[in-house]
């Protein structure tokens, strides 16, 4: 009788003990080999080795690709013992010799095809282009690495293919293993051993203990230097593992038990549907997990089906397992014998009909052996224990159902979800079934097929992980995140900010692409432009005012031949809806560029469009900070206010009636290709609209002078901005035609955008947001409104900057104190509203006074005040600006 | 027909939380040890509030009554049954004389109704 060590740190061993024990064939109940038997030092030295091994990193440090040379030695080894293997799990475990030859034939191909896909395909490290925080820019990447020591615990119905289910992916992703066979097939795990020393796999990567699984187990699974434990097994016994894993917290993938469905539509293949549903449940004895052991037929068809299936059964030929002849072997154990009778007595106990089988098998020729004929129940209630408890013997229920819709009921109607089959002729009524099986695995027209890139595991409690293909191998290993910050200066890091006074971020990026195109008459170099971007299809989106003015027209006739129309229903104040209004005609037109002519709620809704036109969905998809990783949808902007500076800005303001709120898109990508400034687009404006849209440009620049966020540059084109507007505001309240006046408040607009884009605004901004959202205020008044009293708000926390705005807004502050200079920035501020009859109150603008505590709860959380220079989070604060406002 | 035989033995406190499960659902019958099939692979023993068959082997205990079919007894010899509640493992550990699997006394069950 051949003798088997134990396979510890590259060496067979005798157990520490000493003892041994016997492993028996099946099929005559001879013993047919002695092996040592493991306990608890055992245990422990595999453990050690293991670990030793993964930390000496002479595997684990591997690359992918160098391991798979060694991964491909050891499949070599496996092919050479390929005979010797075959014969040996056939005798052990009871699999009819048939079956068994493909074991080390699958164990070779899954070698090969696990490692060259951990090479080739896995994704060990990946890039992460768009991290999802706004204010930590940086390399983000993932690298994922093997966990460190496995343990595998394997059962007895396929030992080989367990083994490699588990030794393969351990290894191929650099862990080390510790495999724990069944203590009734122990044999072809131990070849196996043989065969990874044979290939040079280095000393204590792989481990094979074989011993009783309750001792093994409790050193196995509590471990502190085991790190992941893989477990193919019972329901109870893997609930077990998980709860001892869970002291140390280890890493646990299981495969548990099942009581599959295997579903016959009544437009099955007849023939084939009765072959599929006999392969299902006696393949192996029906000792196999995902077994399809509740056959489930339409009601049409289930007599003529339950003929065919017992007389198909009836012909099955049960014999020695090495018999060639032989389709069903021997039951593993006496043990295992004795359940399956016990659930064959409960089924008839329950009143189920014994269709055929029930008994044991004598085989000619042979002494012993647990030979058990294929059984069919029929007439089963699902709620019966034979169709709710596995038997994992050669037993299957037969259950009648009447619709495609209970049969789905009935599959489902399980603790666990392994497996499951669908026969039919329609493969579009099947694939509706298996999407409505809640189950790990669905064969169509066939059964029990797997294959090396196709993941395997269960629903329920069948099962935690999956096992083969990326995401078995993704089970071996841990995700590490790696971010490498793109500041190198404290002061620029917003988060360390939370734990100092220093508030202001210094370092900074600028990347503003527009193109402008600004002057007299500009607006002909549309024609050119809209060339250059390479775009033939150009919606002009607008409002109905702007058509009404034939400004829109007017772009039109510049575009000749390249406008497919004009989309004139944007809204004031446009909402998600509004976005996808648009959206919707031009994707009708199959536009390939928006042209915006208006203020901000055009071009905002047109940078909403040219998102969604180029990403897909609807606006409300979209509403998020620097995510886009490409360009969107050419945009062309023609302003026809001077305020908003949306035509070079990196933001889109949408209303959610979702949210109750004004939400943004904020990515440079939104940044509109061109901007047109032509004057004659801002001419026609009632003087009420210029000044309060002047405003809104007079907030952009001073908030993003006194914003945490501003920097050298931005403040040039802001306070020159402010210089700007301050001269030129009085003149076109006055004379609405000066066209010079007019390209400069635009060219001020613009600049003041530039600026606040990059440097963001503050308090004054999410004030006004909150009063537009809930009164409907013109956002520029809005901003006018509150902008002064936010100043003197800030006066303490910014009056450096505030001073150059005193000074930009024509203020001498020769001689003056800092804070009085900058006080006199905000009654400048005033006193130009006053000049041009801006509304100085929001009871002017129809706010209720009852109304403001609700506004500066809601302003305290507008995304702006995260950037005013002065912290804002007090809404008693933010209560008395609105009041002193009002 | 009902034979007294030692089909099992009860480690402390185990009838107590017997008589408390079975107080708790508020039933009175018998408690069978029996053969389970928990999934893929390995048997255990379990107990189960059942009726009697007239083929069983009963045994009375700390006034609870015990049957097994006689084929599970010839399989599994004399059953031990003990009671654990420490750190997230609460329930019954069977364990026989002739261990059904290699996975005996492993896990823990309750009561199956």
């Amino acid at each position: 009788m051949e003798q088997y060590k134990l396979f510890i740190n590259g060496k067979f061993v005798d157990a520490a003990s000493g003892k041994t024990f016997e492993s028996i064939n099946p099929g005559t109940e001879a013993p047919i080999a002695t092996v040592a038997q493991a306990g608890k030092a055992d245990a422990e030295a595999a453990i050690a080795a293991a670990r030793k091994a993964f930390d000496r990193g002479d595997w684990s440090g591997l690359t992918p690709s160098a391991r798979i040379a060694k991964i491909q030695d050891f499949a070599d080894q496996i092919a050479q013992q390929g005979l010797r293997l075959a014969a040996t799990e056939s005798m052990d475990s009871g699999q009819i010799i048939g079956l068994a030859t493909f074991g080390p034939i699958q164990g070779v191909g899954l070698l090969r095809n696990l490692s060259l896909l951990a090479a080739t395909k896995f994704p060990w490290e990946e890039e992460i282009p768009v991290s999802g925080n706004a204010f930590a820019p940086g390399r983000e990447f993932i690298r994922r690495e093997p966990i460190g020591v496995c343990v595998g615990i394997i059962p007895w119905n396929f030992p080989m293919t367990m083994a490699f289910w588990k030794i393969a992916p351990a290894l191929i992703m650099g862990n080390t293993i510790v495999l724990k066979p069944a203590s009734v097939t122990p044999l072809s795990a131990l070849i196996i051993a043989e065969a990874a020393k044979a290939a040079g796999i280095p000393d204590g990567v792989l481990n094979v203990i074989p011993g009783p699984g309750g001792e093994l187990g409790n050193i196995l699974c509590t471990h502190p230097d085991v790190d992941k434990i893989a477990f193919t097994g019972s329901t109870e016994v893997g609930r077990e593992i998980m709860r001892m894993a869970s002291a140390t917290v280890k890493k646990v993938t299981l495969e548990l038990g099942g009581k599959s469905a295997n579903i016959i539509l009544d437009d099955a293949d007849m023939d084939l549907a009765v072959e599929g549903a006999v392969f299902g449940t006696f393949f192996h004895q029906g000792q196999i997990c995902e077994s399809g052991t509740r056959v489930l037929v339409s009601s049409k068809i289930y007599d003529e089906f339950l003929g065919k299936m017992k007389k198909r059964a009836e012909a099955i030929r049960i014999g020695y397992q090495m018999d060639p002849t032989s389709h069903m072997g021997p039951l593993v154990s006496k043990q295992q014998l004795a359940t399956v009778e016990r659930y064959v007595k409960l089924g008839k106990e329950e009143g189920a009909e014994l269709i055929t089988g029930g008994k044991r098998v004598e085989v000619k020729g042979v002494k012993g052996g647990f030979y058990y004929a294929p059984t069919i129940f029929a007439n089963v209630n699902n709620k019966m224990r034979i169709a709710q408890e596995e038997i994992f013997g050669p037993v299957v229920c037969v259950i009648k159902y009447d619709s495609d819709e209970e049969a789905v009921a009935i599959a489902n109607d399980s603790i666990y979800g392994l497996g499951g089959g669908v026969f039919s002729s329609n493969t579009a009524r099947a694939e509706r079934l298996a999407r409505g099986v809640r189950t790990g695995t669905m064969w169509i027209n066939n059964y029990h097929i797997f294959a090396d890139f196709c993941p395997f595991g269960g629903y329920k409690q069948s099962g935690v992980g999956r096992e083969l293909g990326l995401a078995g191998l993704n089970e071996y290993t841990q995700v590490k995140r790696i971010h490498v910050s793109a500041l190198a200066d404290h002061k620029t890091n917003m988060s360390f900010q939370l734990l100092s006074d220093y508030k202001k971020v210094d370092g900074f990026g600028y990347n503003c692409p527009t193109a402008v195109i600004a002057g007299h008459g500009a607006l002909i170099s549309i024609y050119k432009a809209i060339a250059d971007l390479g775009c033939r299809r150009a919606l002009i989106l607008t409002d109905p005012g702007v058509r009404k003015a034939g400004l829109a027209q007017l772009v039109k006739d510049s575009l000749v031949d390249f406008c497919v129309g004009i989309y004139d229903n944007v809204p004031s104040d446009p909402d998600l809806e509004a976005v996808d209004a648009a959206t919707a005609v031009a994707r009708e037109l199959k536009a390939d560029c928006i042209v915006s002519v208006g203020g901000g709620s055009v071009i905002d809704t047109a940078k909403g469009v040219c998102v969604t036109l180029k990403n897909g969905g609807k606006a409300n998809d979209h509403l998020n900070f620097l995510v886009l990783t490409e360009p969107q949808t050419p945009h062309i902007a023609i302003p026809t206010t001077a305020g908003t500076g949306s035509e070079v800005t990196s933001i889109a303001v949408l209303t959610s009636k979702g949210a109750g709120r004004k939400l943004f898109i904020v990515d440079a990508r939104i940044m509109p290709n061109v901007a047109i400034l032509d004057p004659r687009f801002t001419m026609s404006l009632p003087k009420e609209l210029t000044a309060s849209t002047a405003m809104d440009a007079m907030t952009h620049a001073i908030e993003a002078v006194t914003s945490i966020m501003a920097n050298q540059i931005c403040d040039g084109l802001a306070l020159h901005a402010i210089r700007l507007i301050n001269e030129n505001l009085p003149l076109v309240v006055a004379d609405g035609r000066n066209e010079k006046a007019r390209l400069t408040m635009q060219i001020a607009a613009t600049m003041a955008g530039w600026a606040f884009t990059i440097a963001q605004v503050g308090l004054a901004h999410g004030m006004a947001h909150t009063i537009g959202t809930l009164h409907h205020v013109p956002h520029g008044a809005a901003c006018g409104i509150v902008l002064p009293k936010v100043m003197r708000y800030n006066v303490d926390h910014a009056a450096d900057k505030l001073v150059l705005v005193a000074q930009a807004l024509g203020v001498n502050t020769a001689g003056m104190e800092e804070r009085d200079a900058a006080l006199a920035a905000a009654d400048a501020v005033e006193a130009l509203m006053k000049k041009v009859g801006h509304p100085m109150r929001l009871r002017d603008v129809g706010v209720p006074e009852e109304n403001l505590a609700i506004c500066a709860f809601h302003a305290l959380a507008d995304t702006a005040d995260l950037f005013n220079a002065r912290p804002v989070s007090d809404p008693n604060e933010v209560l008395q600006i609105y009041t002193q406002a009002y | 027909m009902e034979r007294e035989i030692s089909i099992v033995k009860l480690e402390p406190g185990v009838s107590q939380a017997i008589r408390s499960f079975l107080a708790d659902k508020g039933i009175q019958q018998p408690i069978r040890i029996d053969l389970n099939f928990s999934g893929c692979c390995d048997s255990s023993l379990c107990l189960r509030a059942d009726t009697v068959l007239e083929t069983d082997l009963t045994l009375e205990l700390d006034g609870l009554t015990f049957v097994i079919n006689p084929e599970t007894h010839q399989l599994v010899g004399e059953v031990t049954i003990s009671y654990v509640d420490e750190m997230g493992r609460k329930g019954f550990v069977l364990t026989s004389s002739k261990p059904v699997s290699e996975w005996d006394g492993f896990g823990v069950s309750d009561i199956k109704i």
